[in-house]
């Protein structure tokens, strides 16, 4: 019986010997399973492969043990050109890294930019790739960090992006004036090739828009989410389900509240609501509020009307709803946490509404330098994230306490982080240089 | 890479070199993938002869990665689909030339075959799949091989039509007795449903369901003409079962909904009316036959279709209320009113059986059955009275020796005929005069079951229908203490007279009537009065009326030859017998005289004691069986019974006579008054202005629960409070009606 479990290979001269027990582990979908199936007149003596032997060395011990080590001597992309060969990529990427905790986390890679001028987002994929909007351009990497074909939008200014799956990355992008370009669409990660457009209906006439920031419902709930502005006035949220690449619904504007020009939109499935965010307004005040969709109506809102605006005084620079539902944690410029309670109704009284913690006391009223980033938040698990000029903080516990503090020494501040596929990507404003933080995988005891 | 490439290499770079120093492009040989090609053509091909033993997979695998590796991955996968198909075209000829029966069989073994190349084909061409595939928006090579098999065998012309009848026909074999392959059947319909739902659906199971759907047309014709209902009831079952099995067999589990609700339409919903209805075997004869199978089965199979239950829901209904009006109205049973209720709780017990057992205590049947009972019980305006009237007898004899339980359930049944009953106030009415009598008569079988039945009515009408009965218990209670009292306190007085027990009434809670009390003997007259003292003497402020129409009393007799018997009999008798210890004969107008008994009472009191044989303790002159004014009565000296005791009722007519039912029913009439009156004002008070009608509807709604008020009856009590100022009509609207406070 052992006798009969054993395999031997002779790979690229070097001979190698394992069970058919270890490598079921590949799977019947892979190189391995397929040369072992029965159809195959299996049992021969020695099977012999024509490649590397180092780097199988390195999947076999990858299948014995689930763990990936890959020797100084051989180069990350011949292994995974290997893993390729043998259908055992996915293998790879699952032992790369681990799950994903604020806490743990080393820095994988940084990639170096080669866009010019500022990056506008960049943001995580599902499977551990990332893309970052430049300009009119989206770069793709894919989970190896090697560039796919960029997606070129020809000139027209990309607002937000997002990740629908691994393969489908949707683009929100600017109107030029007269051209009836601009909108929401959806491009293939791995070709760059425009999928479908995303079209804004009025009185059943088809309009072009603008859009802005952009938010997906989640799992089951195929709706994404974008803040449109029309030429004629028609400002407001657009919603559509992505399945079927119709619109389904348009939240328009109430007066006093500028949705159409929102900065950030993040669905709430707790409260069957959508929070909109608009912190950069160019006329009105800063707002904040929930849309119930199905009754078209503004169950919660905030905003800073009334506060004399000095430089000096506390701005709410970004938002993001708490992944229970109850409160929204906003960041000021002196990289200050504040929370807006969500169950305490509405606080239209000028802006008092805000708990600030005096976090900035303690870093002693460092006024931020003139060509730093304005901060942004992001959520994960319980855990909040928060970046300031080139580190990013991570806060743990319902108190949210910080815990961590990732920096790195070059690239200068942070405009924008995302986190996607269990990885964390930050991307710097100056040297166009994005980070890749991940949390190792398991340890061996 | 092996050494010609380089060799091509090289010799690309002297030739360019010049122009790109550096940048050196990596040029294969042409021939090189036309030769790769080659070796994986001729694999495929030994791959669909079943000679894949001599191939090496290393080999293929690597040629098929380097044709894609090298950008050669189109020339591959055109290649793929042109062999393919060459190879597809070749089996579709060998099944199109297999003979009969021989077909499927033919085609499963090459779609077997063909699935088995494909696995191999695919482990080849992994690499391609995984790379190639997804970037060049091609069909992955599983995909393309059923796509293939489906457009150049299942799709050919010679077998598309060729499959599709030899399927439907062996189906229809099956239908017909036959025992065909399931097996085979199985894996070709296995194979379409892997070709895609929409091939399945297309070229299987649309016609699968035209066909069959005018098989069971033509089938159900048949049957019905020649069927008695529960008989086609069980083919058209075993059909649906059939078809489910055959679903669950070899068909896509999809597919049942859609057969089965073909069969429901075919054999079910288009006979619905048919099959209720039918002669002699419809759903009424088996409600009266109590066929719980055929009921249950129809019950199951008409829940399948749209309508099905509500038909047979009609049906029922209309059944048991021409049953129900029949009963209530049939001269010959109102004769018996203990008889009469009986029936009606057969009748409803026979129906919930039916329903618990073969209508699967569908909720909506028992309200049928609720609504069809509280229809045809209103319609007998005694039904009232005689439900009082058996639980009378169920409460004076009926129930003797009962267990606990058995008497609860009988006390439920009659609660359940109670509940639709629409008067409920003419009930309570005869309930209580029914319950007064037992009371006072010591009769009832158990005092447990008569509070048990109070609770049950408390619980269903509320405290106020039955504070009045629960004040009779209170009084015969009191009674009794009293009487204990009143002997230990005055028995030295009393010596030997006649014992004396008397109960004592509040007024109001009793249906006393006010009738003048007769004249009583001296020697009971004497305790009678001590007691008046005693009682006043304990309670100030209070009065006393003798009751005596609805005493008894037990005396002893010495008959001739010394016989001695003791005899039970009512007050009224009693008196009556007193006199013959003075005299041997009286007249009718002596007695009458002498006792002041009214003269109704007094005929039946006499009537009882005269004419019934084994009781008649007085001899009348002359002998008949009614009295006049005219007869003489004798004590009869010559009377004998075998027992020592002898008891003599009092001829009654159990149900009430035509007058009192009148008065009976005048006295409801009366109460009901106040109570209409008292729901208006109440309605009135918190509405302040309301239209006629409304007020109706709202007297009615607030009034059902005891009784079903005559909307002239209100309109009389409007005018009435109108009269008396509670209310007033507005002066715009005549049909406005004001709240005066």
């Amino acid at each position: 019986m052992a006798n009969r479990d054993r395999v031997r290979f002779n790979v690229g001269g070097q001979l190698f010997e394992t069970t058919s027990t270890t490598l079921a582990n590949a799977g019947r979908e892979s190189m391995l399973g397929a040369l072992l199936d029965e159809s195959w007149n299996p049992g021969q003596p020695e099977y012999f492969i024509d490649r590397n032997p180092a780097c199988f060395s390195t999947l076999l011990d990858l299948l014995r043990t689930g763990a990936l080590h890959i020797p100084s001597n051989v180069p990350e992309k011949l292994l995974y050109r290997e893993a390729l060969y043998y259908g055992l990529l996915d293998h790879v990427r699952g032992a790369k890294w681990g799950p994903f905790d604020g806490n743990t986390l080393r820095l994988a890679d940084s990639v170096p930019g080669r866009a010019p001028g500022d990056g506008t987002a960049i943001r995580g994929a599902p499977d551990g790739g990332c893309c970052v909007a430049h300009g009119s351009v989206v770069h793709v990497y894919n989970w190896m960090l090697e560039e796919r074909r960029p997606i070129s939008l020809d000139y027209q200014q990309v607002n937000d992006v997002g990740y629908i799956d691994a393969n489908s990355i949707v683009i929100t992008a600017r109107e030029r004036l007269g051209k009836g370009d601009g909108g929401m669409a959806v491009f293939s990660a791995a070709t760059g090739e425009l999928r479908h457009r995303f079209r804004v209906e009025h009185g059943r006439q088809p309009k072009s828009f603008t859009a802005g920031a952009l938010s997906l419902a989640g799992l089951d709930d195929h709706r994404i989410f974008s803040s449109c502005k029309g030429r004629l006035n028609e400002y407001g949220i657009g919603v559509w389900d992505h399945n079927t690449g119709q619109q389904v619904d348009f939240f328009y504007e109430h007066p006093g509240c500028s949705l159409g020009d929102a900065d950030k939109l993040q669905w709430l499935p707790s409260k069957n609501c959508l929070m909109v965010a608009t912190l950069f307004p160019r006329t009105d005040n800063c707002f904040i509020g929930l849309l119930d969709l199905r009754d078209k109506s503004i169950p919660w809102c905030w905003s800073d009307a009334g506060i004399t605006m000095n430089l000096e005084d506390k701005r709410v620079l970004h938002a993001i709803a708490m992944e229970d539902g109850h409160s929204i944690c906003v960041i000021n410029q002196y990289d200050d946490l504040g929370f807006i309670d969500l169950r305490a109704g509405n606080t239209n009284s000028a802006g008092t509404g805000v708990r600030w913690s005096s976090r900035s006391k303690l870093m002693n009223q460092k006024v931020p330098y003139e060509e730093s980033c304005y901060p942004k938040l992001a959520t994960h698990n319980g855990q909040l994230f928060s970046c300031m000029n080139d580190s990013i903080s991570v806060f743990s516990g319902s108190e949210h306490v910080l815990t961590s503090t990732l920096r790195r020494s070059y690239g200068g501040s942070i405009c924008d982080f995302s986190i996607g596929g269990d990885r964390l990507f930050a991307l710097h404003n100056e040297e166009n240089v994005f980070d890749v933080w991940d949390s190792p995988p398991c340890p061996i005891i | 890479m092996n050494s010609q490439s380089q060799s091509q290499s090289q010799s690309q770079r002297r030739k360019n070199f010049k122009i790109e120093a550096f940048k050196h492009k990596v040029e294969l040989d042409p021939k090189y993938a036309e030769r790769t090609w080659k070796v994986l053509e001729h694999a495929i091909h030994e791959i669909y002869n079943n000679n894949a033993s001599r191939l090496s997979f290393e080999e293929l695998y690597r040629s098929a990665y380097n044709m894609v590796l090298h950008k050669y991955g189109d020339k591959l996968y055109s290649g793929l689909v042109a062999t393919m198909t060459a190879h597809l075209n070749k089996i579709a000829k060998s099944v199109e030339s297999a003979q009969g029966g021989l077909f499927l069989e033919k085609l499963n073994h090459k779609w077997a075959d063909h699935n088995k190349a494909l696995q191999m084909i695919r482990d080849i061409l992994m690499y391609m799949d995984r790379s190639y595939v997804p970037t060049s928006h091609k069909t992955p090579v599983h995909e393309l091989g059923l796509n293939l098999w489906r457009d150049h065998i299942i799709h050919s012309p010679n077998i598309q039509a060729r499959l599709q009848d030899t399927l439907l026909d062996l189906v229809q074999r099956e239908r017909t007795g036959d025992v065909i392959n399931r097996g085979l059947m199985r894996n070709i319909t296995k194979m379409l449903m892997d070709l895609g739902s929409s091939v399945y659906q297309d070229d299987f199971e649309k016609p699968f369901l035209d066909v069959s759907a005018s098989f069971y047309s033509g089938e159900s014709q048949q049957f019905i003409e020649c069927c008695d209902c529960g008989s086609y009831l069980k083919k058209a079952e075993r059909r649906l079962n059939e078809e489910m099995e055959r679903v669950s067999h070899y068909l896509d589990a999809k597919t049942e909904v859609k057969i089965t609700s073909a069969v429901e339409r075919e054999m079910i919903a288009n006979h619905m009316q048919r099959l209720v209805h039918m002669d002699n075997s419809g759903l009424v004869n088996m409600l009266i036959d109590d066929k719980y199978d055929d009921l249950s089965r129809m019950y199951s199979l008409f829940k399948r279709v749209p309508e099905g239950l509500s038909t047979i829901r009609d049906v029922m209904t209309s059944y048991l209320r021409e049953r129900g009006r029949v009963l209530v109205t049939d001269t010959e049973r109102l004769k018996d009113p203990v008889e009469f209720v009986q029936c009606l709780l057969n009748e409803k017990d026979k129906h919930d059986k039916i329903i618990s057992t073969a209508f699967n205590n569908d909720k909506t049947f028992q309200n049928a059955l609720n609504s069809s009972f509280e229809y045809f019980i209103n319609l007998n305006n005694r039904s009232p009275e005689f439900i009082s009237l058996y639980l009378d007898d169920k409460l004076r004899k009926g129930l003797k020796g009962a267990s606990e339980e058995e008497v609860e359930v009988v006390l439920d049944k009659v609660m359940m005929l109670f509940r639709y009953l629409q008067e409920k106030d003419v009930f309570e009415k005869y309930y209580k005069q029914h319950l007064a009598k037992r009371l006072l008569s010591g009769k009832t079988v158990s005092d447990d079951a008569e509070r048990s039945m109070i609770v049950k009515l408390k619980t269903e009408c509320g405290y106020q229908f039955t504070s009045k009965l629960e004040g009779m218990f209170t009084d015969m209670k009191t009674s009794e203490d009293t009487m204990l009292d009143f002997y230990a306190k005055q028995s030295a007085e009393l010596g030997d007279g006649p014992t004396l027990a008397v109960q004592i009434l509040t007024t109001g809670s009793w249906p006393t009537q006010l009738t003048a009390a007769c004249n009583l003997p001296p020697e009971i007259l004497t305790v009678c009065e001590k007691f008046r003292t005693y009682y006043l003497g304990t309670h100030s402020g209070r009065r006393l009326t003798w009751q005596t129409n609805m005493g008894t009393a037990d005396i002893k007799a010495t008959f001739g030859k010394g016989h001695k018997h003791e005899l039970n009999v009512s007050t009224y008798q009693m008196c009556v017998l007193m006199l013959f210890n003075s005299a041997d004969g009286l007249t009718y107008r002596e007695i009458e005289q002498a006792t002041e008994i009214p003269a109704l009472d007094l005929k039946r009191c006499l009537q009882s004691l005269a004419c019934v044989k084994g009781k008649n303790v007085l001899r009348k002159e002359p002998m008949s069986k009614d009295i006049s004014e005219e007869d003489v009565f004798y004590f009869n000296d010559k009377f004998t019974s075998k027992f020592v005791k002898v008891k003599i009722g009092t001829v009654v007519a159990q149900k009430e006579s035509e007058p009192e039912k009148q008065e009976t029913r005048q006295r409801v009439e009366e109460d009901r008054k106040p109570q209409i009156e008292a729901a208006i004002v109440r309605i009135m008070k918190s509405r302040r202005v309301l239209d006629h009608n409304s007020i109706v509807a709202e007297v009615t709604k607030q009034l059902q629960s005891r009784f079903l008020p005559n909307p002239v009856v209100i309109k009389k009590r409007i005018e009435s409070l109108i009269e008396r100022e509670f209310l007033e009509r507005d002066k715009a609207d005549r049909k406005l009606y004001r709240y005066l406070a």
